[in-house]
This record gives structure tokens, sequence and C-alpha cells, in this order.
């Protein structure tokens, strides 16, 4: 292997060992859990604000009952389920992937898949590279030459603007 | 471009004008009450004059009417007339109403009380469970249960005399189940 | 007589209309015969409508600022009391106004394309100038019909208006960020008004595209700008301490930027390949449908938003043009497609024709999702009457990994040659950019960011970045070895005779300052909320916030309780004072936090709570976050790249030094 491919395959290592390392499974807090519930229900007196990020004295006392509700040890889906109870689907800003309304999530999937399927239809691959290989100053005038265009801007066909 | 995706692209831009037309149908800030049509949230909580404390299930069998106010709510100060007027006219029979505090300090709500004559029954719901389990945004709102314990009607805002009284004859006429 | 500013704007609206409809006539004539009167005249008509325009936004500039309350639009949103500078400003504060100034730029840009034109083009450009005059008579409708009208009398003349929006008239930003939002939106009429009018002209070939290039680059940087600028005003004025909350009118104005985005670079496959073309027209027929779209749902009513507009006619009628635009476009699009197939096929996978192409199907693909997530409550609602809400959660969950792909992309593609690259070349292009996406995710982990897509986002933004350095660098080492320039002289051409490729990578970079201010200040904000009496003092993350009372402070539009605070951190004191306004005419209080703005860091604070008997305690929330700062920093760097590759090149000078020399040098890497 050349020093250059070591050099790449170490990077990517190094690359995963950081995601991995970032994903660790750690202790959630109940102020983290607090906070992450409160960030996916609607503040009901807000224009679309989450409870967590609203100051309105309603946002603040559901903030106060989704603690309390922690504290007792429910769940994350019982406290949705409570919140939804009272307040309809439409409290919770994220739809749950159990109802219809769960198709949602699979529009980017779909929208993703379709187009590459297109793209990737258009893209053809390249003939076989060629066999020849020029000589060392037949490669030194080359890069010389396309370096020197690529610092003028050669015009394309550009026309008037 | 491949004629699927072709098609695909324009049905899905008639679609979303279809719906788009349909959408001046619906107002956005119009949202459903899903707490109604079940049975009305079992409560006890504290009175506010201090003498103990009041459980929804007391009125058993009785039409109850439920307004939840606070003293920082201008439109609950101008609905207040109306809730008088119409205490006057029911008490004595099988209606009570209860006026519950919303998000505000017992002190502040028993100033307000004083100073504007509220004479039923009102409780403290210091955490906002019991706002919560109703499903209410903000004061003032109002909420019918009929004699069956079921919840039947709400009204959002200030409420007049004549909505409250067309209510609660409403569940007087059903008979108790 | 008596000429008052209702019948200057008024009597200036209606002269317009009839005058936009000639010039439509006028310009199409002109095609048709070849009429070079015509044309004279469909060039006067343009000027003479942008100017009429002009004298009726001055005229409601005048009323505001005379307080004239017999005009319903001045008495709703100006009231006596209101500041000059905020009196100026409400000519856009709300939906007629704002529709009056959209109509102006408009019949602006319609009157520069009508005398600048494009001297090689000119029946392209005369069928284009017809195709913005009709747009102009469509917006000269809508403000002289009860739709928008903004001179309606007023029914009953009030001895004082309500004033602004309490929203509108807090923070100066206000002047910034709605102009440069509706140059961006109405100036991307200009390309396609060219498209249309190559559709209907049958004129194949890509002259429309290189014709509009600038148009197309200047409305993508303005309305770039103008969401980053909104972004400012909703972190620095709405205080929840966010920049983003994909609410629909933010959604409405990113999706038109998205599918530009994608324009700008499939339109260099285009230039270098002559392929696409179809392709092309459809995204600028899609963006331009886009910025309607954006109107249309802002305005309407239809969905709820912190920007919404109140209810009017205005509504069907938006979407009756909308319907009118899509319609015809693609009607001339699937007309004319026969003739635009394309001669050749793109390269192989790992070329940079293809790498466009996959950075334009992320791009749509996210489009796609952002106006589905938009829209879904509002389908839901029409098909089974579900009521549901589709929120941050939702469009952060999927909006991150596409745009990590896309940062992925970003790095590789200025480096793929086109046609295809042999695995020497991929060798030689990525190590150093791999070496440093290493870099960037290590540094991630040392500084204590959490979560994969935080990481991943360090590593993507240090591999572009070094692939911007590294083109740079081998840019310069070119000139100076040709030229023998100095490093900063070459650095300086560079930008300016190939400002397109140099101006891009500058884009580039402004935004991966943005990718990463987003990731750090997502996953580690520190957020603490106390409930403090005078005197005390309180720790958050390195910073101590000292709190020093509150004090009612009255101004002529409104009333302020201001928390004073103290703010000791990093070796510096700042005092900072969040307050809560009241606005006479406002039931609800507006937050007002208070910023201290840092290059690492932000502190922001608001008010949360307050003693109203007593003024004796206060809740204060305090957040620092990190790295907030690159966002704007960023977004500038975005405007000046693109500035940079706006500019028109200066004049090429010979080269003169002999070959002979040059070979000598060391060129390449």
């Amino acid at each position: 292997m050349t020093r250059g491919r070591a050099l790449i395959l170490v990077a990517l290592l190094a690359i995963l060992g950081a995601v991995a390392w970032s994903v660790r499974p750690q202790d959630v807090s109940a102020a983290e859990r607090v906070d992450r519930i409160t960030s996916e229900l609607r503040c009901v007196t807000c224009q679309g604000l989450s409870v967590r990020d609203s100051l309105a004295p309603s946002a603040r006392q559901m903030q106060g009952l989704v603690a309390q509700r922690v504290s007792e040890g429910r769940t994350d889906d019982e406290i949705r389920a409570e919140f939804r109870a009272s307040y309809g689907d439409w409290v919770l800003l994220s739809p749950s992937t159990s109802s219809w309304s769960g198709l949602i999530w699979l529009v980017p999937l779909a929208a993703l898949a379709a187009g590459l399927a297109v793209a990737l239809g258009r893209v053809r691959a390249a003939g076989a590279p060629s066999t020849l290989t020029p000589s060392p100053p037949e490669v030194a005038a080359l890069r010389e030459r396309v370096a020197r265009e690529e610092a003028l801007d050669l015009p394309h066909a550009d026309g008037a603007e | 471009m491949p004629r699927w995706l072709r098609y695909s692209i324009v049905a899905g831009i008639a679609a979303l004008v279809v719906v788009l037309m349909l959408s001046f149908r619906f107002d956005p800030r119009d949202i459903r009450a899903v707490t109604l049509n079940k049975p009305a949230a079992a409560f006890t909580a504290e009175k506010l004059d201090g003498t103990g404390t009041l459980s929804l299930g007391d009125y058993a069998g009785k039409v109850v009417v439920l307004n939840f106010f606070a003293s920082w709510c201008p439109p609950c100060k101008v609905e207040n007339p109306a809730l008088i007027r119409v205490w006057e006219r029911y008490r004595t029979s099988d209606v009570v109403l209860i006026g519950i505090v919303y998000n505000d300090s017992t002190a502040s709500a028993r100033a307000y009380v004083e100073a504007n004559g509220v004479t039923w029954p009102t409780v403290q719901d210091a955490d906002g469970r019991i706002a919560f389990a109703y499903g209410v945004r903000g004061p003032p709102e109002t909420y019918f249960i009929g004699r069956d314990g079921i919840l039947t009607a709400r009204h959002i805002g200030e409420i007049t005399e004549a909505a409250l009284v067309a209510g609660i004859d409403a569940l007087r006429a059903q008979a108790a189940r | 007589m008596n000429l008052t500013f209702a019948d200057i704007g008024t009597g200036a609206l209606r002269a317009a209309l009839p005058l936009a409809i000639w010039g439509i006539g006028a310009a199409a004539y002109a095609v048709a015969k070849r009429d070079g009167r015509a044309l004279a005249s469909a060039r006067w008509s343009a000027l003479i409508t942008f100017l009429l325009i002009v004298l009726a936004a001055l005229a409601m500039v005048g009323a505001l600022v005379t307080h004239d309350f017999s005009i319903a639009y001045v008495a709703r949103n100006n009231a006596l009391e209101t500041p000059l500078f905020f009196t100026v400003i409400s000519l856009w504060a709300a939906l007629e106004g704002s529709i009056l100034l959209w109509t102006a730029i408009l019949a602006g840009a319609t009157a520069y394309v009508a005398w600048r034109g494009t001297p090689a083009l000119p029946r392209l450009a005369t069928t284009a100038l017809a195709v913005l005059m009709v747009m102009c008579a469509f917006f000269l409708l809508l403000v002289t019909t009860p739709a928008a009208d903004p001179f309606v009398r007023s029914a009953i003349v009030p001895l004082n208006g309500s004033g602004p929006n309490p929203l509108l008239q807090n923070h100066p930003l206000m002047a910034l960020h709605p102009p440069l939002l509706y140059l961006g939106y109405v100036l991307f009429s200009v390309p396609f008004a060219y498209a249309i009018a190559s559709l209907i002209l049958g004129e194949g070939g890509d002259r429309w595209l290189v014709a509009t290039r600038r148009y197309a680059l200047v409305s993508w940087a303005l309305l770039g700008v103008g969401i980053v600028a909104g972004a400012w005003w909703s972190y620095a004025v709405l205080g929840w301490g966010g920049y983003w909350a994909w609410d629909p009118v933010e959604n409405a104005a990113i999706m038109p930027w998205l599918v530009a985005t994608a324009y700008l670079h499939s339109v260099m496959v285009e230039e270098k390949r002559r392929l696409l073309r179809s392709w092309n027209l459809s995204l600028v027929i899609a963006t331009f449908a886009l910025t309607i779209l954006g109107t249309f749902l802002t305005r309407s009513g239809v969905v709820n938003s912190v920007h919404a507009f109140s209810l009017s006619a205005i509504g069907p009628l938006l979407l009756g043009y909308l319907v009118a635009i899509v319609v015809l476009s693609v009607g001339l699009l699937l007309w004319r497609l026969p003739m635009l197939r394309d001669s050749g096929t793109v390269g192989a996978p790992l070329s940079r024709e293809a790498v466009f192409l996959f950075q334009n199907v992320i791009f749509v693909a996210a489009t796609l999702t952002v106006l589905l997530g938009t829209l879904y409550p509002l389908i839901a609602e029409a098909l089974s009457g579900a009521q549901l809400s589709i929120g941050r959660p939702y469009f952060d969950r999927v909006g991150v990994p596409l745009a990590l792909a896309l940062l992925f992309l970003m790095g590789i593609g200025p480096q793929l040659p086109w046609h295809g690259a042999s695995r020497a070349t991929l060798e030689r292009q990525f190590t150093t950019p791999i070496v440093a996406a290493a870099g960037g995710a290590l540094i991630a982990i040392a500084t204590g960011l959490g979560g994969a897509f935080a990481v991943l986002t360090y590593a993507l933004a240090a591999f572009v970045a070094a692939t911007v350095v590294q083109e740079f660098a081998r840019g310069i080492r070119a000139r100076r070895a040709l030229h023998g320039e100095s490093g900063g002289a070459a650095l300086a051409n560079l930008l300016r005779r190939n400002g397109r490729r140099y101006g891009g990578y500058v884009v580039h970079l402004g935004i991966v300052l943005i990718a990463v201010a987003v990731a750090t200040s997502e996953s580690k904000t520190i957020e603490v909320e106390r409930t403090v009496s005078t005197g005390e003092r309180f720790d958050v993350a390195g910073y101590t916030v000292g709190y020093g009372g509150l004090r009612t402070v009255n101004e002529p539009q409104r009333d302020l309780v201001v928390a004073d605070l103290t703010i000791t951190g990093g070796g510096t004191e700042q005092r900072l004072h969040p307050a809560v306004a009241f606005f006479p005419n406002a039931t609800q209080a507006i937050g007002s936090p208070g910023i201290a703005a840092g290059l690492r860091d932000d502190v922001y604070t608001i008010l949360a709570a307050y003693d109203t008997t007593g003024q004796s305690w206060a809740t204060i929330r305090v957040l620092v976050i990190p790295l907030v700062s690159w966002l704007w920093l960023g977004g500038a760097v975005v405007g000046l790249g693109a500035v940079i590759a706006a500019l028109p090149q200066p004049k090429r000078r010979e080269v003169t030094r002999p070959l002979a020399q040059a070979s000598s040098a060391t060129v390449g890497d």
C-alpha cells in the first residue's frame, strides 16, 4: 500500500472512530428527557413554537407538568399520549410513525430514490482509460499548459452579457 | 426524463393545486377540542377561600359549568357580569358553576374574586393539571358537563349570558342517566 | 383642488395598469412584426409604468409620515407616536404595502430589461419584456382592486392609528430583511421571462441562459442574504433564542432558494457540455413558481405562521396566478420538449457533471420535503379532517442528513474533472482533504460536541475547507510561476480574472461557516433559568450573571419593563438589558432579548417572568450559544463570494513572457 493510501485509510478510520465515540450510549438525565419531550410538543398559545422554546405562561405550565411526569417515572410515549388525549394530534410537532400521518417520513426517501434512479440512468460509465503513458517531459509540459490556462481563464463561448 | 416521472410530476402539481383550493375552507387557528363527548376529567382541588377541597364528583347528577379564569386576563373581567347574572338565576337549581383559577397566584386570584363579586365556588389549579386534562389553551374558557358526567360543549373566549343560558338549558333538558 | 396622497397614489396606479397592458401588446407586436417603433413604445411604457409605481410608493410614504389616517392602511399600520424610522419602513409592514413594494421592484426590473436588454439577442429580450409586462399587469391589477389596494379609504377616520405590529417596530432590521427578500424573489422573474421567451420563440440553444446568468446569481445572492437576515431577525427580535423554526413563511423563502442553488450549478453543466437543457428550464420555472407559491402561502391565510398577514381576497387571486403560470410554462415546455433533447451523455459517476446531477437531485428532494412538510397539515385536513402539526423535529431530522450529503458533494464536485476522473487523480486531489476531515472530526470530539451529525459536520466542513484552500493554493502557485506575482497580487488576480470559479469557492467557504455554526450552536448551547432577586448572581457555563433589578421605561410608542444584568466572563464585563415591551394595541407583551455577541459565544438573556406587583423578583433565562455569530459571518461571506462571481471580468492582457522561461519553473503540485 502506498503512503498516500495508508494515510487515507487511517484518516477514514479516525473519522469512523470519532462518530462511534459520539454515539456511545450515555445516561440521559431527567432534565435532558424533559427537554427532549417538550421540544416535540407544540405550545398551544403560540404560532408553532415548541413548549421548550416558548416563554408563554401556558408553555411554562406544561413544562412543569412534563417534569412532574418524568419524575414519576412515566415513559416518553405515555407522556405524549397524555398530551394527545387533551389536545389532539395537533399538539405533537413530529407525526408519529404509527399513524397514517407517519407517511410523511417516507417523502424524503421516496424523492431521493426517484431522483437517484433517474440520475444514475443518465450517468454512463466512461470508456476504458487510455493505456498510453506520456514521458515525463511531456507530462511537465502538459501540466504547465493546464496551469497556465487555468490561471488565465480562457473564454467559453460566452455571448454578450 | 422518463415518461412515468413526467406524468407523476404533472399529476403531483395538479393534486397540489386541488389541495390549495380546498384549504380555503379551513381556518388554521380553529383547532377542534378532543376532550369533548368523553367523560369529563375528575379532579380534586383546594378551594380558593381556604375552606378545604372540592371534587368534581361532589356534583354527580348535576349540570356543571366550569369557567377557567385568571386575574391577569382582561376578557375574564368582561365576561364576569354575565357569569354573575347566570349564577343568580340558576344557583338554587341543579346547576353548579365552578370557577377554576388558571396559572395565577392565590393572592391575586383572591383579590380578583373579591373585587369582581365572584360568589360561586372557586378552586386553585396550582400546577395546571385540571386545565391540562380539559385541553385548555388559555383563559377564559367555559366547559359544559352534563348530568351523566360527559363533557358536551366548550366555549373559547369571553362568553355571553345568552350562550351560557343556552348551554345550561340544553343540558338540563337531558334526562339524567 | 386639494390633491391628497391618496389621490396621487390611486391615480398613479390606475394610470400604470393600462400602460402596462399597452406595453405587452407593443412588445409582442415588435417581436412579431420586427417593428422598431413598437419596441420603442414598449420601452417607454415600461419606464413610465415604473415611474408611476414609484410615485405611488412615495405617496404612501408621504401619507405615512404625515399620519394621514383617512387611508385605511395608514390607520392600521401607523400611529402618531410611531418613530419616523419605523413609520417610513411601514411601507412594507403589512399586506397591501408589501405588494406595492413587490410591484415596484418588478416594474424596475422590467424597465431595466427594457432599456438595457440583451443587444445580441433582440428578439429574445423583447419577448422576455412582453412576459415581464404581463406579470407587472397582474400585480398592478392586485393593487388597484380591493384585494390589495393600499389606498383604500378608512370608513371612519380615527384620531390615532393602531400603529404597526409590535414585532415590526422592535428592531431596525425590519428595514433590511423584507426589501432584500423581495429583491431576491422578484429578480428571479427575469431568468424566468427569458426562459419562457426562449420556449415561445422556439429558439433552441442556451443563449437565454447566458443572457440571464447574472440576474440569476444576483437574485440568488439577495434571496440567500435576505434569508440569513430573516434568521438574524428571528434571533434578535423574537426572543426565543433560536434562528430558524421551520415556520411556513421561512420555508416559503428557502424553497425557491434551494431550487435556485441547484439551477446555478446545473447551468454550468449546460454551458460546459450542452446537457440538461430541459432540466434547466424546469428548474427556472420551478424556482419562479415557488416564489409565487411562497407569496401565496404567507398572504392567503391558509397556514398559521408568525408572519401571517391579514386575510383578504388576495388568496384566490394569487392561487389563480400560480396555476396560470404553472399550466402555461409546463405546457410550453412539453410542447418544445422534442427540440430540447440532449446531445451526449453525462460522464462517469465520478465526474463533475455527475456530481452536479446528484447535487441537483438532493436539492430537489430537499425542496419537495420542505414543501410537503409545510403543506401536510393542509392536505390532511382537506382530505380527512384530521388536524396535525409538522414542526421543527421533523424538518431537523430529515434536513440534517440531506445537508451532510450536500456538504460532501460540495467538497468533491469542484475537485473532479469534467468527463471523469482516474484513480490517480482521486488520490492526488483528496488525500489532504480526507486527512483534514479526520482532523475536523477529532476537533469535534475534543471540544465536546455531541452527536454523530455534529461530528460529521465538522469532518465535512474541514474536508470542504481543505479542498477550497487546495484550489486557491494551486491557482496562486501557477500565477506566481507564470507571472512572477506576489502571493497577494496572485490571489487578487485569481478573484478578478476568474471570478466565477473562485467567487464560487468563497461562497462554499461561507456555507462551511454556516454549517459549523449551526452544528455547534445546536449541539452545545447551554440554557439555565433562574428566579433571582436584586443583587443575586448565578453562573452559566463560565459566565457570571448578576441581576441588578427591574425598571420601567416609557417610550412614545411602547412601555418597557427592563431587567439590568451584568455578564462577567472571559475577562470582560458587559451590561445587558432584556426587556418586555407593552404596546397599547397588543394584548400580549413582546419580549426583547439582551444579547452579548461574540466571536466565540453569544450570551443571550431573556426576561421570562417578573413580579408584576412589586418588581422584586425576576425569572431570567440565559443561553450561552457558541459560534452563532459565524452564521451571520458565513452569510456575509456567501454574499461576498456572489459579488466576486458576478463582477464582470477585466479585459484580458496578453501574456508576454516567453515559453522557455515559464517551463523552467515548477508547475502543478
